[in-house]
């Protein structure tokens, strides 16, 4: 399993690779960690003309922390978040999310921004981002825009990139120290891709919670009966699966039997999870 | 190799590994690694679709040369393979596609270039037109009248049918417990870690084609493949390199091989094509595909009676040279009575084809769909008379007393304990235990099941069983040859194919105990046509058998006379002496094996008169009776299992096995582990799905679930032994029992957490998907009258 | 083609590479470093790990253009590393090993992972094994030999201590 051939070019500018990734009449394609390019580029479904490598852009790579947020560089990968070696305000729940994106090696040089530019239904970041409401700064042909997470992915693999855009990095607003989390994840095996991704956050006892499924539909959805409902103080598990049921049926059309049950134990799991904190 | 001293004997002895020594440093030699000078990598143009006529296949400009369709092979020999029985029909499967495609990814055509990129480039410039035809996808359906047919010639689309009958059908039919049920067991792919490869190039001064091949058996491929290219066997080289696993994939001639030796005899360099993981999983060998319809009859005091029913076998597209696979269909239908006392058998077998990759044998080969099956009835049984599966399983098993035992299949079960077997499971899984616990329940809401299967493997089957199943190449021996270099140093030749499974380590084992030598004097080679002495293979559970009795008998043989060189140059009687430590003793002194080895080299004139000079003995080895002998062992596991996502944890995992003498109980202990990671690939992950119009959908790893370290526990393994009577030093096979009882297991397990309410789980593998359905059918058709019986 | 300089195993090396060339492919065929195997070509079976700057990486994922100026290391490189040294005894002592296929991409992973964690018990060594494929061994001596490994050399340094 061979790529095609192509060719490959190295800009030394975030400038320069959004120009070289915008020519006209040409397929272009970013690399990054090229830990999911790679295999498209072996089995022969991605084709470019010109591999852009945008991994060694120093612009990519910032991280910082404010009071309020947490700024992370696309270029971030998944081994740096799950090592600590990113701003921790999360109480945990960035590291745990990252210490089971597939494998160590791959996490090793797999990116948060190509994650999320890639926008596989089944990824962890954009459930994550979305559940904090996180937004994305880009720079392409037209200068920068911010986007929030849910506007910018709009299916599976559906982002709003056009040619020429790449993503700088991801605001993320950091909650109140005392907030709590559980987070759960249905795989058929370690590291496989998520058949149920649920994040459920609560700021503080009784404080708002906010519950975000993703793999069952074409990007990730709040759950907002859920949230309601566990925060309502010793809310039942019974009245909790039964806000679940409603908002898959509110928000998942095409779910068969076994993902609803699937998906409801998945989001109760991490119910559970955040309460148990 | 730490921790043995030589006075407690080899046999026996947990010795550490030699071969472990390149493949720590890297230093293997795997077919991807051999490198010739000139030599051009072959891409395979493979068919898109699962069933057409192929029109035309049109070559790019300019590179007509380098693109080989089937005419451009030249005359190539299609051979006919399976059974020699003539109600097995034949399948032709052409190196290279010619007027039809069958399969999904069968070859077409081949793509030479200096490499596998550049191929790969060459072959996307290929343009194949093909003319669909309906595909044949499901094999119960293949066999209706009427269903679309892969061989024109063919009335229907079974390879074979046939029938076991033995005992009274009447009898049974009138049993007061008959229980029928479905089981299927899903196509997989055996996935070594090392793909399929073969490079082959013209050697001008052997005048010979040479053919380095990831293989488990370089003697009968070498016959296979002189017989289609139409070459003598003496100018035909086999070279198996280090093999990186077979489990039964590498053992059957491929189109790919052909077509690879065909271009290199035709062009003047060195040909090389290595498989990559999609064509793997796309159109290497295919296994398991079973479905069984089966009605089992019992006494209320929960005697079995017999087995009634069809079994079906997804055999693929073609018959695989030399073995065909009737042998799932056969193999499953006399391993249906599992080792109980059951003495009626009525079955229709149907080897059916279908547009799918043809079958081949994998790990157990046919023996995980019967155990699957018979395992689970007894389950079934147990549940509808309120008994605990294990109480069932001990009042119907084999009793030593009465072996050995000849089923109503006709398996001569030989040596063993098999009550003590499932007793020392039952303590090692904690049976009590485990049902207190599930009395409590648990916290997080899981079911907790546990489950029993037991298993035997024939093994050392020679002459007898081979003939019995009409095969085309009886492997009914293995050879070796031993000889002691002027120096004293021994090399031993065997016929067996190591790939896994420590054989420079056991048979050199078995080789110093007989010369009286520590194993690090004695190299074991084998895999080279050129050296190696004829022999079949590794496959089937059965080179410690026959590669072991080979070793025995040929080092025997250079003992005695190492003996007499020894006694002669002590200048007393052979009676007097004895070997130890690498020398001939007397009673006044002692001959280094060195000095009585020059002797037999160098300097015969120091030899007995009378004496032909060398030493060096070839024999060949066959048990003493060749039925077979049988390993066996009770696998019990312990799973919970969340009911809605239908995630099953394993949470304890014990066996208790019976392989009789073991040479090296650590090498024992891998297998068994590693043959249960297999066993619970295919209980619980492993799966190839073909869509309506044969389109398989998974085809890389993406979507085919390939096991790792945190989805295999560490399995408790307790060894009993019971030697063979008719093998050397007692041995039994065992390689393959470790895959044979996991899926029997982990759905018994499965079925026993959800007793309660009734649920079936008679489907490999046992996804997420599938549990939680099952349980949600259980739970809606639950009838509490009915104390959680089916309706 | 692009010429790269790779510093390999400790040697810094110049060559020219096709931008479509994969690391494992570089090493294997250029440089005539076998020890890397290939599995999959799509990263699922962690056979071609090796170590990128430090970091465990699966070279098929890997372009060789890519490796411009960093520091690659493979089995062949890591001989006379004293942890590696350790692990092959371990491996050889808990017969870690069948066919040998899946062997060096384990070892590097094996390292990696007594890198990042002392005295990892068999749940940690497990995890960090995900996406490692090994077809022969069932798993549980690798576990066994990289738990082993990792209390020596804890032991060790407590002892140096």
């Amino acid at each position: 399993m061979k790529p095609a051939p192509f060719e490959y070019v190295r800009p030394k500018t975030v400038a320069e690779a959004s120009v070289t990734l915008g020519r006209r009449g040409v397929n272009t394609a970013a690399i990054a960690g090229g830990q999911s390019l790679m295999p498209m580029l072996a089995l022969r479904v991605a084709l470019p003309d010109l591999v852009v490598d945008i991994s060694r852009l120093e612009d990519l790579k910032i991280v910082t922390r404010t009071p309020d947020s947490v700024w992370l560089g696309a270029l971030t990968t998944h081994a740096a978040i799950e090592d600590g070696e990113t701003p921790d305000v999360f109480n945990g729940l960035m590291r745990a999310i990252a210490g089971q994106i597939s494998y160590r090696a791959v996490r090793n040089h797999g990116t948060i921004g190509g994650s999320v530019a890639l926008a596989d239904p089944a990824a962890d970041w954009p459930v994550f981002l979305s559940t904090f409401g996180a937004t994305l700064r880009i720079v392409g042909r037209n200068g920068v825009r911010v986007q929030s997470i849910d506007d910018f992915i709009q299916g599976p693999y559906e982002t709003t990139l056009t040619t020429g855009d790449i993503i700088m990095g991801f605001d993320i607003p950091a909650p109140p120290r005392s907030f709590r989390w559980g987070f759960s994840k249905v795989a058929r095996k370690s590291g496989a891709f998520a058949h149920s991704l649920a994040v459920v956050v609560a700021a503080g006892k009784g404080g708002p919670v906010k519950a975000v499924l993703g793999a069952a539909g074409p990007k990730p959805r709040m759950l907002i009966a859920t949230a309601a409902q566990l925060e309502i103080p010793d809310s039942s598990e019974e009245e909790v699966r039964a806000a679940i049921k409603a908002d898959l049926n509110a928000y998942f059309g095409d779910l068969d039997d076994y993902q609803k049950r699937m998906h409801t134990a998945n989001v109760l799991h991490a119910a559970r999870k955040m309460r148990a904190q | 190799m730490a921790g043995h001293s030589p006075s407690e004997g080899w046999i026996g002895a947990s010795l550490l590994r030699k071969e472990d020594a390149r493949h720590l440093l890297g230093h293997g030699m795997f077919i991807a690694d051999v490198r010739m000078p000139g030599m051009q990598d072959v891409a395979f143009v493979r068919s898109q679709m699962a069933h057409a006529a192929v029109r035309q296949v049109n070559k790019p400009e300019g590179q007509a040369a380098n693109v080989f369709t089937l005419a451009d092979l030249g005359a190539l020999n299609i051979l006919e393979a399976g059974p020699e029985l003539a109600a097995h029909r034949h399948s032709p499967y052409p190196a290279l596609a010619d007027d039809r495609v069958r399969y999904a990814g069968q070859p077409v055509a081949a793509c030479l270039a200096p490499t596998r990129a550049q191929a790969e480039d060459l072959a996307d410039q290929v343009q194949v037109e093909l003319d669909e035809l309906p595909a044949v996808v499901d094999c119960v359906e293949a066999m209706k009248p009427g269903s679309p047919r892969l061989f024109d010639a063919w009335s229907d689309n079974a390879y074979i049918t046939s029938t076991v009958s033995e005992g009274d059908a009447v009898f049974i039919a009138g049993a007061p417990i008959r229980l029928r049920r479905q089981f299927r067991m899903n196509r997989q792919a055996t996935v070594p870690l090392e793909c399929r490869g073969c490079l082959a190039y013209w050697d001008h001064r052997n005048d010979e084609l040479v053919v380095h091949l990831s293989t488990q058996g370089g003697h009968v491929i070498r016959l296979g493949l002189s017989q289609a290219l139409g070459l003598p066997e003496n100018k035909l080289r086999i070279i198996a390199p280090d093999v990186g696993g077979g489990f039964g994939g590498k053992n059957r001639l491929m189109p790919e091989d052909i077509a690879v030796a065909a271009i290199a005899l035709k062009v003047g360099h060195p040909v090389r094509w290595i498989e990559d993981r999609r064509e793997h999983l796309l159109a290497s060998i295919h296994c398991r595909d079973h479905f069984y319809d089966l009605t089992i009859s019992a006494d209320r005091d929960g005697t079995l009676l017999g087995v009634e029913g069809d079994v079906y076998i997804d055999a693929g597209a073609y018959s695989l040279w030399p073995t065909g696979s009737f042998m799932e269909a056969s193999m499953a239908s006399r391993n249906l009575t599992g080792p109980y006392r059951i003495r009626h058998l009525n079955l229709k077998t149907y080897t059916v084809a279908t547009n799918k990759a043809p079958m081949g044998p994998y790990r157990g080969v046919a023996r995980p769909g019967a155990c699957f099956a018979i395992e689970r009835l007894v389950d079934e049984v147990a549940r509808e008379l309120g008994r605990e599966p294990f109480d069932l399983r001990r009042q119907n098993i084999v009793t030593s007393g009465e072996l050995p035992y000849q089923t109503a299949a006709g398996m001569r079960l030989d040596t063993g304990d098999y009550i003590v077997s499932l007793d020392t499971a039952r303590e090692m899984i904690g049976m009590e235990a485990i049902r207190e616990r599930q009395q409590k329940g648990e916290p997080d809401g899981r079911a907790i099941g546990l489950g029993f299967a037991f298993y035997t493997e024939q093994s050392g089957h020679g002459q007898i069983e081979w003939v019995k199943r009409k095969s085309r190449v009886v492997p009914g021996y293995e050879s070796a040859n031993v000889r002691m270099l002027p120096d004293g140093s021994v090399m031993l030749h065997v016929g067996v194919q190591n790939h896994g499974q420590g054989h420079e380590t056991t048979l050199s084992q078995i080789a110093a105990h007989e010369l009286g030598l520590d194993p690090s004097r004695i190299q074991v080679r084998y895999g080279d046509t050129a050296t190696a002495p004829f022999g079949f293979g590794t496959f089937g559970s059965r080179s410690i058998v026959f590669a072991g009795g080979a070793t025995a008998r040929t080092c025997r043989i250079l003992a005695e006379k190492i003996q007499r060189i020894g006694a002669h140059l002590l200048q007393t009687e052979v009676a007097n002496t004895r070997i130890e430590g690498g020398a001939v003793h007397g009673p006044h002194g002692s001959v280094d094996f060195s000095e009585i080895a020059y002797a037999a080299n160098v300097r015969q004139e120091h030899l007995p008169a009378g004496m032909d000079p060398l030493l060096d003995a070839t024999a060949t080895y066959e048990p003493s009776e060749t039925s077979g002998v049988f390993a066996y062992g009770t696998h019990a596991v312990v799973v919970a299992v969340e009911p809605d996502t239908g995630v099953i944890e394993i949470l304890d995992y014990a066996v208790s096995e019976d392989c009789g003498t073991m040479i090296n109980p650590l090498i024992v202990d891998g297998q068994v582990q590693g043959g249960i990671a297999q066993g619970i690939g295919t209980a619980l992950y492993e799966e190839i799905p073909y869509d309506e119009q044969g389109q398989p959908l998974a085809t890389t790893f993406g979507d085919y679930m390939v096991p790792c370290a945190p989805e295999i526990p560490t399995v408790r393994v307790a060894h009993l032994v019971t030697p063979a009577l008719v093998t050397e030093y007692g041995v039994k096979g065992l390689g393959e029992g470790g895959a044979i009882a996991p899926p029997a297991a982990l759905a018994n397990a499965v079925a026993d957490a959800f007793r309660h309410i009734g649920a079936s789980f008679n489907e490999t593998p046992l996804t997420p998907r599938r549990v939680s359905d099952a349980v949600e059918r259980a739970r809606r058709d639950f009838d509490p009258l009915n104390m959680g019986r089916r309706r | 083609m692009t010429t790269v300089t790779i510093d390999l195993n400790g040697v810094k090396i110049a060559a020219d590479v096709e931008p479509r060339q994969s690391l494992a492919d570089f090493l294997r065929d250029a440089c005539g470093l076998t020890a890397t195997h290939l599995g999959c070509e799509h990263g699922a079976c962690g056979a071609c790990t090796v170590v990128v700057d430090g970091k465990a990486t699966r070279s098929c994922l890997s372009l060789a253009v890519m490796c411009d100026g960093r520091a690659v290391q493979t089995l062949e490189g890591l001989r006379s590393d004293a942890m590696m040294e350790l692990l092959r005894r371990h491996f050889h002592e808990s017969h870690a090993l069948q066919c040998g296929f899946c062997t060096p991409g384990m070892l590097i992973m094996a390292r990696d992972i007594l890198r990042r964690h002392s005295r990892p018990d068999a749940a940690i060594v497990r995890h960090e094994l995900s996406g490692q494929i090994c077809r022969c061994t069932g798993y549980a001596n690798i576990v066994k030999a990289i738990v082993a490994a990792g209390q020596e050399i804890a032991n060790v340094a407590t002892s140096e201590e």
